[in-house]
């Protein structure tokens, strides 16, 4: 058994004030936090009293509190846009009662390798926002690059706009209740046939994620009809390392032909 | 710690450590009717309603839900009040062991309740958090299908 501290603060600044004390964390849906250590933490401050459990839209911009759990997440975006790579990435992520408890922001700070939020936020070029010592709105990018912007500060929100463009979400499981090995996002803008333009990320890499700007480069500009898709295969070129249940070599072969697999139905609508 | 709880619609003193988890405190405190199954979120038989969610109460510290509202199998009905999906249960089969039932049943309710007229693919999906290691999941599917109708049943009856 573990004494640990309980802090219920009701306002941001009293639980940024406390996340300075020795050896406490900030607690919000708690999955993540069951399996550690519990003999290295002082005490835990819970979240759930903050106003941080809200939802805006201002015309095509969207901005989730950071206590919304994965199911609110998607139930709210599929009212107001139902094909939106966020909805596709999460509506599949772990199970419904953990769906039911695990937090955006609790997900964005832990950030595991298998994190089926990152890529989605990642193509939709999302701001996370943070108050305490690093106060504003950062891109998820530079978030996930630099640590030093959790330090004693916390996730109050993210922010992203919304997108017309055609997306799919891919998660490598051996069953429903596995963890990723890795997860493709990729959306692509279409106009008259046309790939314009696309956005593809791959997460639970070595890199924790990578962007495959040569399928992306191979994709510009090129007329749907002559797109080869053995040849997107080729292209990708990442790196993973051994996990419980998966090979490396076998994960960097299938991540190849799943992102031709999905860009070729989402180009022809199957 | 001591903290109080809304349990089946009456408020509860209990008395818990600082780190335990929430299926474990239930227990404790007389609520054995969460089965502590694998304690790692995995199979279900914990699950309880929190605040009308489904959710699994080993994968929650007791600590972090103080004066929330909590359901188990016996706030949805009992041996003498059985509620619906506890007989359709019960008449499709679909307990053996009864390990999993309570998780399955308290999955059920929390979806018929949002959703009366759930399609086979809403059923699997509602149910993903659930494990049965007896009957396979057939029985089960058609004893929510079952409890389905008769719901809506109901619903039009009154």
């Amino acid at each position: 058994m573990n004494n640990l501290n309980w802090y219920f603060p009701k306002t941001i600044k009293e639980a940024t004030d406390l996340i300075t004390k020795e050896k406490v964390l900030f607690h919000a849906g708690g999955t993540a936090l069951l399996p550690r250590n519990l003999d290295k933490i002082n005490g835990f401050i819970n979240l759930s009293d903050l106003p941080l459990h809200y939802f805006k839209k201002e015309n095509d911009t969207v901005e989730f509190g950071s206590m919304n759990t994965y199911a609110n997440i998607v139930s709210k975006i599929y009212e107001i846009d139902s094909e939106n790579i966020l909805l596709k990435s999460l509506q599949t992520s772990a199970d419904t009662p953990l769906r039911n408890r695990i937090t955006i922001g609790g997900s964005i700070a832990f950030a595991p390798p298998w994190s089926d939020i990152i890529g989605a936020l990642i193509v939709l070029d999302a701001k996370i926002l943070l108050s305490g010592e690093n106060n504003g709105d950062f891109p998820i990018e530079k978030f996930l690059q630099n640590p030093k912007l959790k330090q004693n500060s916390l996730v109050t929100g993210i922010k992203f706009n919304l997108s017309n463009w055609k997306s799919f979400s891919y998660r490598n499981i051996r069953t429903k209740k596995d963890m990723p090995a890795f997860h493709i996002v990729a959306m692509l803008k279409i106009e008259n046939e046309i790939i314009q333009d696309s956005k593809i990320i791959i997460t639970g890499t070595v890199n924790r994620f990578d962007k495959i700007i040569e399928v992306e480069n191979y994709l510009k500009n090129r007329k749907i009809d002559d797109i080869e898709f053995s040849q997107i295969e080729k292209l990708v070129d990442v790196k993973f390392t051994g996990k419980r249940f998966s090979d490396p070599e076998y994960s960097q072969k299938l991540v190849g032909i799943e992102l031709g697999r999905g860009i070729k139905k989402l180009v022809r609508n199957l | 710690m001591k903290g109080t709880f809304i349990i089946n619609g009456q408020s509860k003193t209990m008395d818990f450590n600082s780190d335990e988890r929430l299926v474990i405190s239930l227990r404790n405190n007389g609520y054995t009717e969460v089965k502590n199954g694998c304690l790692e979120g995995e199979c279900g038989a914990c699950m309880i309603l929190l605040d009308d969610m489904p959710v699994h109460s080993c994968q929650i510290f007791t600590a972090s839900v103080q004066n929330k509202n909590i359901t188990t199998i016996k706030g949805i009905g009992d041996l003498h009040l059985p509620h619906i999906i506890q007989e359709s249960f019960v008449e499709a089969g679909a307990v053996q062991c009864g390990f999993c039932s309570p998780g399955f049943i308290i999955a059920t309710y929390a979806l018929l309740k949002k959703n009366p007229n759930p399609t086979e693919n809403e059923i699997k999906q509602a149910i993903d958090g659930n494990l049965c290691r007896c009957t396979g999941y057939v029985k089960i599917i058609d004893a929510i299908k079952n409890a389905s109708k008769l719901i809506q049943k109901e619903r039009v009856h009154s």
